[in-house]
């Protein structure tokens, strides 16, 4: 069996996705006999543009330049799978979609009268092309590129976690910091996958890896964390710091706007 | 047996397998292993995970494969333990796990590990979130080798089984003949914590009113507030689903199997072919859980009213409250 | 040693062969000579079948028990499980366990009518009746079929159908056949042939076709769940009682033997596990378990 060709490429992201699978390091190079890599940006700077089996595509979408690429990679692959929150959801990004336009923001940072290169509002990848798999976390776990390498290199379609964090706390019988501390945890909104490591350590689980799709109660957590006496506008920047382009977390956003009229301090 | 002699029996207990206790973790109990029993919180209301956890495992591998060789080869750890201080709702927990688990195709791991332990009880006083008392759990007639009721200066102890006769034997010298005025002092503690008990909830028809109820809002007002977390459920002493996965080494060929506890409060629970769900919502799977925990199936009540998916869930989503809401009590 | 029930036993798989664009036949043969002797199952049942590093699925047996002690299966890839059975060749070694579940009640059906009623997959339980019935003939009266398809092509065992079509009444049992395509070539040229066990729209179309007598009728239903419901109300409307009406269920299941209670339905008073409760249930049981159909 010919060995299957693996592109790994991206958009605009912090690379840290990419750097995750360079991290598998010693077993890379028992994976890597078994695959042929086409391309991978972070690692070498030699790109070949032809079919690949599977690609890998890390960061979002946030210039014309990415949508142009992005749809290349789509057309030459096989299979994708967005690795990253950026890939996803736009991650930290897309913390002010729809609060404040492009132009709006990039004058907040650039200054006014700037000439800026053509941007987009961030947007995960399944927002233009078809995903085949999302693989959650910023950055994504080793131990789960692992796993899904392995399970298509098997000849699988590998398993993803679709349940909270709470799940890994309870598995590994961590304490809980919400119920037992009163901690601002996310847990039990955020995709599981990084073996509660946060809670594990006694820090509350700030959502790195983001919602989980379509099942996401963010109204709770909002209600959940005012009850714990927390600060609304505090709570609302923490959901969106990961989660800002998760369904549930933008209609939750959309209403608190029209609650206080769209008056937001920045 | 004295208060005194305590240290000491749990020092011998040490012959019967590793000990296991009550033990302090943060804010909640956690069963630990222990050396002596000054380790132990023997005055706590409920550790978060329960003793089901000795039995059926929080996640364990079941075996190991090889394709080269075309083999399966299970993989059990063997080891003798005592658990020590297990509640009465926990016991009973227990009994049911018993009757699913070793039925007529007994599940060789928890058998193994039942086999292997030492169930030691011990007497404790309800929180204002234990309703052991309306589930009729409250005391332990079986299903354990030893119970352990604490009196003033002494304790009472009760005998369970064959196991716990060897142990009381082989250990007599801490043990003294029970008094009248023993059994007096007993009866009056009994009798007191029975009054302790502040929230009761009516289970008489509650498997019918579950049934009539089926279609009721009040299952949506409460997926509201869910957030299909799963806590309830991994928490229960009774709940027993699992899930299981196969992980493939590094070269492909060999790898393991391994079950983790599942939940039905999640969305994989009722899943099938074609991405089919049963339980789409957590409007189902609410309904489902509540409906699963209030049945009697196996013969005897599915909750026994320890209190644990109350206190551990993240929304305070009220068992015995959403019960009282089914029976239109509130 | 006490047994170990979740370790797999090793089967050889003797045929693999692509039935339609989803489905393929797969027949097994137990390696261990005393495992495949002692392996005796009531039709309806289920065993599971596990590919190393993949998984683990439930699959109903769909012929009837052989000399041979070959385990005859219809498998539809698309999950993890399924699709890697799809890759294996013949001569690869899977895993098997069981048989699990209750089976359908054949000693009780005999001196009855049999109405089978298949949609889709559905068939591959049915199938294994059918089979039994038809080589004990004499046990069984009247042998009604109902097989319900979308296209021809997604029609299951198809060389067998259409001998039964061709075959008629002679065939022993009265086979109909109902497809939902109004527009595909093949079936209505089967239409045209046998326009009276042929026709187009939903199998629980296909009652028009017949009679039932319902003092003497046992009813098998297996297929997708929607159908449960329609054939059900059907069959009840024309006196059929729920006990005597057989339904299949399929749902998750991870261990077959009422561990993982993940095939868990119903309500407070009624609590059932597919596996060991079931599969097989009586549209009575549907009637009095919230959410089994
Ligand atoms: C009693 C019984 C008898 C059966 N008999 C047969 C038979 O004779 N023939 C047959 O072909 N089948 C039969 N089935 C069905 C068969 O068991 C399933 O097709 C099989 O379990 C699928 O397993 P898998 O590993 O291939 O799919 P998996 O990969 O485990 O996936 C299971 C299903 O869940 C869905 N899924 C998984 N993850 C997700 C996700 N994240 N989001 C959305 N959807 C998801 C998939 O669509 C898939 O269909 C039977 C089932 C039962 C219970
Ligand atoms: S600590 Fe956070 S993630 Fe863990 S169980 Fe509690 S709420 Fe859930
Ligand atoms: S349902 Fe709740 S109260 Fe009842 S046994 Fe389970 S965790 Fe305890
Ligand atoms: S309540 Fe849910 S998780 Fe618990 S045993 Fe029942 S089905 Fe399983
Ligand atoms: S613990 Fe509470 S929030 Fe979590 S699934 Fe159970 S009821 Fe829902
Ligand atoms: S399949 Fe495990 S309990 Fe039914």
């Amino acid at each position: 069996m010919a060995k299957p060709k693996i592109g790994i490429y991206g958009l605009t992201g912090c690379g840290g996705d990419q750097l995750m699978i360079l991290n598998l390091e010693n077993e890379l190079l028992d994976l890597l006999r078994n695959v042929e890599i086409v391309a991978f940006q972070e690692a070498s700077s030699v790109q070949q543009d032809e079919e690949v089996d599977i690609a890998f595509v890390e960061g979002s979408v946030s210039t014309e330049l990415d949508l142009e690429r992005l749809k290349d990679v789509r057309k030459r692959s096989r299979m994708l799978i967005a690795i990253g929150d950026c890939a996803i959801g736009g991650c930290v990004q897309a913390m002010r979609n729809q609060e404040m336009t492009m132009k709006e923001k990039m004058e907040e940072v650039y200054g006014k009268g700037e000439e800026y290169f053509k941007v987009l509002e961030p947007y995960g990848l399944s927002k233009y092309v078809n995903v085949d798999l999302e693989l959650q976390g910023c950055p994504i776990e080793t131990t789960e590129i692992r796993q899904v390498f392995l399970s298509l290199l098997h000849g699988d379609t590998p398993e993803i976690k679709d349940y909270p964090v709470c799940v890994e706390c309870k598995l590994n019988e961590y304490q809980c910091l919400l119920v037992d501390k009163g901690m601002p945890c996310l847990g039990p909104i955020i995709a599981a996958g990084c073996n509660a490591r946060c809670p594990g350590l006694g820090i509350d689980c700030v959502g790195c890896r983001g919602p989980i799709m379509n099942e996401t109660n963010a109204a709770e957590e909002l209600h959940t964390l005012l009850e714990k006496g927390y600060d609304e506008r505090y709570i609302e920047n923490r959901l969106r710091f990961f989660g800002a382009n998760f369904e549930g977390i933008l209609k939750l956003s959309k209403m608190l706007r029209e609650k206080t009229g769209g008056a937001r301090g920045k | 047996m004295t208060s005194e002699s305590l240290d000491a029996f749990v020092n011998n207990l040490e012959t019967y397998g590793k000990i296991y206790g009550p033990v302090k973790t943060g804010e909640s109990c956690s069963f630990q292993e222990i050396s002596q029993s000054k380790e132990m919180a023997l005055n706590y209301s409920r550790t978060m995970i329960p003793p089901k956890k000795f039995f059926l495992k929080l996640k364990e591998r079941m075996f190991i494969f090889d394709e080269r060789e075309c083999e399966y080869e299970e993989t059990l750890e063997d080891g003798k333990i005592v658990v020590f201080g297990i509640h009465p709702c926990d016991i009973y927990a227990l009994k049911l796990m018993d009757k699913i688990y070793l039925d007529k195709n007994p599940d060789k791991y928890y058998q193994m590990r039942r086999e292997n332990a030492t169930l030691i009880g011990y007497s404790c006083h309800p929180d204002e979130y234990c309703f052991c008392q309306s589930q009729g759990t409250n005391y332990a007639v079986d299903g354990f080798d030893l119970f352990l009721h604490e009196l003033k200066d002494k304790f009472l102890v009760r005998i369970g089984s064959e196991k716990g006769n060897k142990i009381a034997s082989e250990n007599s010298k801490f043990f003294m003949d029970v008094e009248s005025s023993d059994i007096q002092e007993f009866r009056e503690a009994e009798g007191k914590r029975e009054k302790e008990f502040t929230l009761k909830l009516a289970i008489n028809g509650l498997t019918d009113m579950l049934a009539l109820s089926y279609e009721s809002d009040v299952w949506k007002e409460y997926a509201d507030k869910c957030f299909g977390c799963g806590s309830c459920n991994l928490v229960c002493p009774t709940c027993r689903c699992y899930d299981v996965v196969d992980n493939v080494n590094m070269d492909l060929k060999s790898g393991e199997r391994q079950r983790m506890l599942n939940s039905c409060m999640l969305k994989k629970h009722g899943l099938v072919y074609g991405g089919k769900n049963f339980r789409p919502t957590r409007v189902e799977r609410l309904r489902n859980r509540f409906n699963c925990k209030g049945s009697l199936r196996e013969d005897m009540m599915n909750c026994v009213g320890c209190g644990r998916c109350t206190v551990y869930c993240p929304s305070k989503i009220d068992y015995v409250e959403v019960l009282r809401r089914v029976r239109g009590e509130l | 040693m006490m047994e170990n029930v979740f370790l797999p036993k090793l089967a050889k798989i003797v045929k693999n062969e692509k039935m339609t664009a989803m489905e393929h036949f797969l027949r097994l043969q137990l390696l261990d000579k005393k495992t495949a002797e002692e392996f005796q199952y009531n039709l309806g049942q289920f065993i599971e079948i596990s590919i190393m590093g993949v998984g683990e699925a439930p699959f109903s047996i769909c012929s009837m028990q052989n000399q041979k002690y070959l385990l005859d299966l219809c498998i539809r890839s698309g999950g993890r499980v399924t699709s890697a059975i799809l890759r294996l060749g013949e001569g690869s070694l899977v895993g098997v366990r069981g048989p699990y579940g209750n089976g359908f009640p054949l000693k009780e059906m005999e001196g009855s009518n049999l109405l089978l009623v298949a949609g889709g997959l559905g068939v591959a339980p049915l199938r294994s009746i059918l089979q039994y019935s038809l080589k004990n003939r004499a046990k069984y009266r009247d042998i009604t079929f109902f097989y319900g398809i979308r296209t021809y092509d997604t029609m299951l065992f198809r060389d067998e159908f259409n001998s039964l079509l061709a075959g008629g009444d002679e065939s022993g049992c009265k086979f109909y056949l109902s497809y939902e395509d109004p527009k595909d070539e093949q079936c209505l040229l089967l239409e045209a042939e046998y326009s009276d066990r042929c026709m187009s729209g939903v199998v629980s179309k296909l009652f028009e076709r017949t009679e039932i007598s319902p003092k003497d009728t046992y009813a098998i239903i297996c297929g997708p769940s929607i159908m449960y419901k329609f054939v059900g109300q059907e069959l009840t409307k024309r006196d059929v009682p729920p006990e005597r009406i057989l339904i299949s269920l399929e749902r998750r299941m991870r261990c077959g033997i009422g561990k993982c209670g993940n095939c868990i339905i119903g309500d407070g008073s009624s609590i059932r596990y597919v596996c060991k409760d079931g599969p097989v249930f009586t549209y009575w049981d549907a009637l009095h378990t919230k959410g089994m159909i």
